[in-house]
């Protein structure tokens, strides 16, 4: 069983070639692929071995688990994870207490360097991590013992990505994001509160079929699903460039269906996939609900200021211009390198609007 | 999704966002491929963000054809040629009747419809397992063997 290839676990449960080559059109789509990418993916599927996969749950809220096994697609992504073998996950595995444990130790050791390892939740660093505990381990020192045998490191959700709501002002924890204190292995950030399960999904499926990492932005997620701004792939982004903005949430423009800009979405500045992979089996996303995205996918998306407050206005007041200069500092330094960011917090510092080429940068 | 008909809402339809034309056009594009080159191509609905209306637009515009198939593998995969001979219409549902992927493809026959090769192989073997079946006696199950 763990030698074999996904493609032969797909021969074992009887599913035919046209049965593959949907399930090869199917992952194409939902990496994002060109649909011309299906022969590649099929090619790759043949050779990638099965994979053993540890979970560990750290300051979190399990709302990133929960989102997972709601994935709607069942019959595709039961398959994904028939082909990895899920060694420990303590919400969902049936083991409890020191056998649970001891399941963990003995995947660790027999797939030493090889294994996937995943984590949501944050890491509490404060009065030696003291914080958060299983079975009277620190969460600190279980990521360093599981991570040195990691092959890849996936961060699943904003708390493990970037200290999430654990983070947050004044963060009494001291909670920090796995990328803070494992330096040594690749990393692949899938934020979101909680992330979208088909972009899980879809990284393991890029993982399992193409046995490496995909392409990650500057904040390390992967690009072909953070790769645009909800903006960007808005299905009301026409009435932005338009100038049509709903004032109040139950205004004309409202019911129109115009841009919530003014009301306080941060579409502008979130690289996530909803406006196109959308929720609960491509039912609705927040935008098509009526209500601006709140950016949960973005470094410190709960100190950003009030979600109802448009972008272009300041995150508090400014009385001068220290105040101004630590605001463009604090908030250059949560997003390195990206000078589209910068000249937004730039201009919340400085109370511009942002323009339309801001945005766009 | 059952409990959703269950909630009293009710949709309003503001128009479509105009991407329904950036598909159509891009449909042109690979059929004058298919018509110069034969070359065949495939795109992704799920690649632009489109509204119902876009979706009634596309629909109307390309019209229905006289093909209509089902694939049963891993939940139904429906299929219909469009009125625009060489333009399908291709949709993988999961078993739960859930939409997992939608193409428009443009080609003398989707991929997914022709019967893999190494299918017709397995075919001819069961064939002539059945045959022997029917007629132990002859090795090739007593059939005259035909030489083709």
């Amino acid at each position: 069983m763990r030698d074999e290839t996904l493609l032969d676990t797909l021969k074992r449960r009887g599913i035919s070639r046209r049965g593959f080559l949907k399930f090869c059109a199917t992952t194409a789509s939902m990496l994002a692929l060109p649909p011309a990418m299906a022969a590649e993916v099929a090619a790759a599927l043949g050779k990638v071995r099965r994979p053993a996969v540890i979970w560990l749950s750290f300051q979190e809220c399990t709302g990133c688990t929960e989102s997972l096994t709601r994935a709607h697609s069942p019959s595709i992504e039961s398959l994904i994870f028939d082909a990895i073998s899920l060694d420990y996950h303590h919400t969902l595995q049936a083991a409890s207490g020191h056998a649970a444990e001891e399941a963990r130790e003995h995947s660790m050791k027999q797939d030493w360097g090889n294994y996937l390892l995943l984590v949501d939740g944050s890491i509490p660093l404060k009065d030696d991590g003291v914080y958060s505990t299983i079975a009277g381990i620190s969460n600190l020192q279980m990521l360093k013992d599981a991570a040195a045998g990691a092959a890849a490191i996936v961060s699943v959700g904003t708390c493990a990505a970037y200290g999430g709501l654990p983070h947050a002002n004044p963060n009494p924890t001291g909670a920090v994001s796995v990328s803070e204190i494992i330096k040594d292995k690749p990393i692949i950030n899938v934020p979101g509160c909680p992330p979208i399960p088909a972009v899980l999904t879809g990284v393991l499926a890029h993982y399992l079929t193409f046995g490496a990492i995909p392409d990650l932005d500057d904040l390390g997620r992967p690009k072909a699903f953070f790769g645009e701004s909800i903006h960007d792939r808005c299905y009301r982004r026409p009435f932005y460039d338009q100038g049509k903005f709903a004032k109040t949430f139950d205004d004309e423009g409202a019911r129109n269906g115009w841009c919530l800009f003014e009301l306080g979405c941060k579409g502008p500045t979130t690289h996530n996939a909803c406006a196109t992979t959308k929720w609960n089996g491509g039912t609705s996303w927040p935008v098509q609900s009526g209500h601006g995205c709140l950016g949960c996918s973005e470094p410190d998306f709960w100190d950003g200021g009030s979600f109802y407050k448009a972008l272009s206005t300041p995150i508090s007041p400014v009385t001068g211009a220290a105040a101004a200069a630590v605001a463009i500092g604090a908030a250059a330094g949560v997003a390195i390198g990206l000078a589209n960011r910068q000249t937004k917090a730039a201009a919340k510092a400085a109370h511009q609007k942002a323009t339309i080429a801001d945005l766009e940068k | 999704m059952n409990g959703l008909n269950g909630i009293g809402v009710k949709v309003v339809h503001v128009g479509g966002n105009g991407n329904a034309h950036a598909v159509l056009r891009e449909i042109e594009a690979r059929l004058q491929l298919l018509v110069e080159k034969g070359e065949e191509g495939s795109i992704d609905l799920s690649g632009l963000p489109l509204m119902p209306e876009d979706y009634d637009l596309l629909e109307e515009t390309l019209g229905e054809g006289e093909v209509v198939a089902e694939v049963h593998s891993l939940g139904p995969t429906r299929i219909h040629e469009t009125g625009i001979p060489g333009v399908w219409w291709v949709t993988h549902y999961n078993s739960d009747d859930e939409v997992l992927a939608e193409f428009i493809e443009v080609a003398w026959c989707p991929e997914i419809l022709l019967t893999p090769e190494d299918d017709v192989k397995d075919g001819l073997e069961a064939l002539r397992a059945r045959l022997f079946e029917l007629n132990p006696k002859s090795p090739l199950g007593g059939a005259p063997s035909l030489d083709l």
